[in-house]
């Protein structure tokens, strides 16, 4: 340490009574940002206790204390700053266009100022968005890395409305309205909510895998797969307890059990867009509409309605993924065809919706087991098929398959509905 | 020297040793001076080991070097340090409020002492304030903590432990290193906050790469410019030289460690 003040002094400043554990590093840490590297920061301090402690306080900090002089009671220490960066990347960017509010709201699809970079680092870590990552950090290998073979325009506006339309299973529903069904009645409605409980792990799963899959860059998918799991884990719960609010139960069929799991034999994003979101929860959305519409009490019909709206949003999703995808790389139709096909090959021992199932409809749609009442739902529910199909052509129309091929699509779609 | 390869020895003060030297293990390797490290869990075993000729350099603290260099008469040559390592000081540390205007004033008052092997926290504080009128051993009551011996202070424990007392009101003052005081401050220790530095030894340097004279002038600066070249701003380095606590590695010389060897001198510790 030397006495001399001969040191170009960089930037000053009082540090007044402040002390080092109470302030005095966060000072000594901004002003520093305040000289280039090696250039030398001028501390006013009363305090000899400070300036006793300044030396091995910038040695540790990776700096160097050059000069020590007394102006009356008055201690300038004179620190020189290191060299190493602290942290071993860029420069901040300077402070730019903060994102657009929406009357106060900050909207999922404001907030980066358009679409993610085609080719985000497939090694990329957890930065959040517009965050700069340091070098040096563990490397990853996301599979789902190219944006154009997952995104969809929208996908901002879905996951906006997926948290503004959150819901609660166990208060949302008006449990009590479920008691006292009779025993057939209820034996049907236990077996038709098994029948969703049961596929909705399917749709859980799917994209839960995918989830891990995703490159974090793409944060808006991630923000969506994120709120698809944990819609289809709410729905999960919502038929589980339904099928148990009555005291029956049902079967889980082993049908059901091949269809999903086709499903999650297909591990490419795009067929999985098609094959879940638009064939099967698109097929489930008009099943739910029916269930709401024919439920013998209002709790299944709550249940249904809830759970519809997010399904909803699944399916837009869906054919907002697939029309992109499809326009960017038309050659991409023939392979989403054969994904379908290669499922449906799968499914050849499935000649329909197990009769235990359409007779659980019927029954649930029928107030009682009267003939003319179960004609009027067996009715609804054969209609409710052909319902199915037309909006599984239209939704495969949305996708932006010709006629044909949405026709053939459809065909090809499990007999299970998901 | 073993196939061309050196052998190092270093103290396993922490587990973060092996972490630090499997990373520079491969970095001298890729630097053409394929290094393997020896870890001894004391610097006494360390001293004889490089004096037997097991090991070609010794990652010695000051007080291992100082008897290193001693028991080879001189014989030694000093490859690095850490840029830490030069300009370390001891400070005395006090209550708030409790502050002194020079040490002699602790006549009488509890002092407390890290690791007596500790340069930092014992040899160097007693040797400091006889130089300021003060002789510690006589004039004042002396607490000592003497943990993990061997380390020389490396652990930090001891020093912890005259921050705790001094704290607490078990000494009126205690020795320890500025760069474990600052240390303790960046962990956020809370008794720390209610202590200041009350007195500032003049500065010596701590650790050390230390040589026999026998081992090849040539093999030994080869050596020496690949550790100088070691670059903190290399994302696979720098872990392991945060680990280390260097950002940048100097060549070293045996100015710094002229007031050790005399204060170990006057404490009968080089015989």
């Amino acid at each position: 340490m030397t006495a001399g003040r001969e040191q170009e002094v960089g930037h000053r400043v009082d540090a007044e009574q402040l002390e080092f554990g109470g302030g005095l590093e966060v000072l000594l840490a901004a002003s520093l940002e305040r000289v280039a590297p090696g250039g030398v920061l001028e501390v006013r301090t009363p305090s000899r206790a400070v300036a006793l402690e300044a030396p091995g306080w910038a040695r540790v900090a990776g700096h160097e204390l050059i000069g020590e002089a007394t102006e009356g009671k008055a201690h300038i220490l004179q620190i020189r700053r290191g060299t190493s960066a602290r942290t071993l990347a860029g420069p901040l960017p300077e402070r730019g266009e903060p994102p657009a509010l929406r009357g106060g709201e900050l909207h999922t699809g404001d907030w980066r100022g358009g679409r993610p970079p085609p080719d985000p680092d497939p090694g990329a870590g957890f930065a959040p968005l517009h965050a700069v990552p340091e070098a040096g950090a563990p490397s990853y290998h996301w599979r789902l890395s190219r944006r154009d073979a997952v995104w969809a325009d929208d996908v901002g506006e879905l996951v906006e409305q997926a948290s503004a339309q959150q819901w609660d299973a166990s208060r949302d529903v008006p449990w009590e309205a479920a008691r006292g069904l009779d025993a057939t009645t209820e034996r049907a409605v236990a077996q038709v909510m098994t029948f969703l409980a049961q596929n909705e792990y399917a749709a859980l799963y799917v994209p839960a895998r995918f989830l891990g899959q995703m490159n974090p860059q793409l944060v808006e998918l991630v923000l969506w797969l994120g709120s698809h799991v944990h819609d289809e884990a709410r729905h999960i719960e919502v038929f589980t307890k339904r099928s148990l609010v009555g005291g029956e139960h049902g079967y889980a069929l082993a049908s059901t059990e091949l269809s999903l799991h086709t499903l999650l034999d297909e591990h490419d994003f795009t067929a999985s867009s098609l094959l879940l979101n638009v064939l099967g929860e698109g097929t489930f959305l008009d099943l739910l509409r029916f269930i709401e519409l024919h439920a013998p009490d209002a709790a299944t019909a709550a249940a249904a309605r809830l759970a519809h709206r997010d399904e909803r949003r699944h399916v837009h999703f869906g054919i907002s993924n697939i029309h992109r995808a499809t326009r960017l790389d038309p050659d991409l139709t023939p392979s989403l065809v054969a994904a379908a096909e290669a499922r449906a090959a799968k499914l050849v021992s499935l000649s329909g919706l197990s009769p235990l199932l359409v007779e659980a409809l019927t029954i649930m749609a029928a107030p009682s087991l009267g003939p003319a009442e179960l004609a009027e739902a067996a009715a609804h529910v054969r209609d409710l098929m052909a319902r199915m199909e037309r909006n599984r052509i239209r939704r495969l129309r949305a996708c932006g398959f010709d006629a044909a091929t949405a026709r053939h699509l459809s065909d090809l779609h499990t007999p299970n509905l998901m | 020297m073993s196939g061309g390869e050196l052998r190092l020895g270093a103290v396993s003060y922490h587990p973060r040793v092996v972490t630090i030297w499997e990373r520079f293990r491969t970095y001298f390797a890729d630097a053409g001076v394929p290094t393997d490290y020896v870890l001894f869990s004391n610097y006494e075993r360390l001293v004889d080991a490089v004096l037997e000729g097991t090991v070609d350099i010794g990652w010695n603290t000051n007080t291992a070097y100082v008897v290193l260099d001693h028991r080879a008469g001189g014989g030694t040559r000093i490859l690095g340090m850490r840029d830490v390592d030069r300009d370390w000081a001891t400070v005395l540390v006090m209550r708030k409020g409790q502050s002194l205007e020079k040490p002699a004033e602790l006549e009488g008052r509890v002092l407390a002492l890290g690791s007596r092997d500790s340069g930092h926290a014992a040899i160097l504080p007693l040797h400091y304030l006889a130089e300021q009128g003060l002789d510690a051993q006589e004039r004042c009551r002396l607490v000592r903590f003497d943990t993990d011996l061997g380390k020389h202070g490396d652990t930090g424990d001891s020093e912890l432990h005259v921050v705790r007392a001094v704290a607490a009101g078990e000494a009126d003052a205690g020795a320890i290193s500025d760069a474990y005081f600052s240390a303790f401050r960046a962990e956020g220790v809370p008794e720390v906050a209610d202590l200041e530095v009350v007195w500032r030894s003049p500065p010596y340097y701590h650790c050390n790469f230390t040589v026999l004279d026998s081992l090849d002038p040539e093999v030994s600066e080869r050596w020496s410019r690949a550790l100088l070249a070691m670059d903190f701003e290399d994302p696979s380095l720098r872990p392991a030289m945060e680990l280390e606590a260097v950002r940048r590695w100097y060549p070293g010389d045996r100015d710094g460690y002229a007031s050790l060897t005399a204060a170990m001198r006057e404490q009968a510790m080089l015989t």
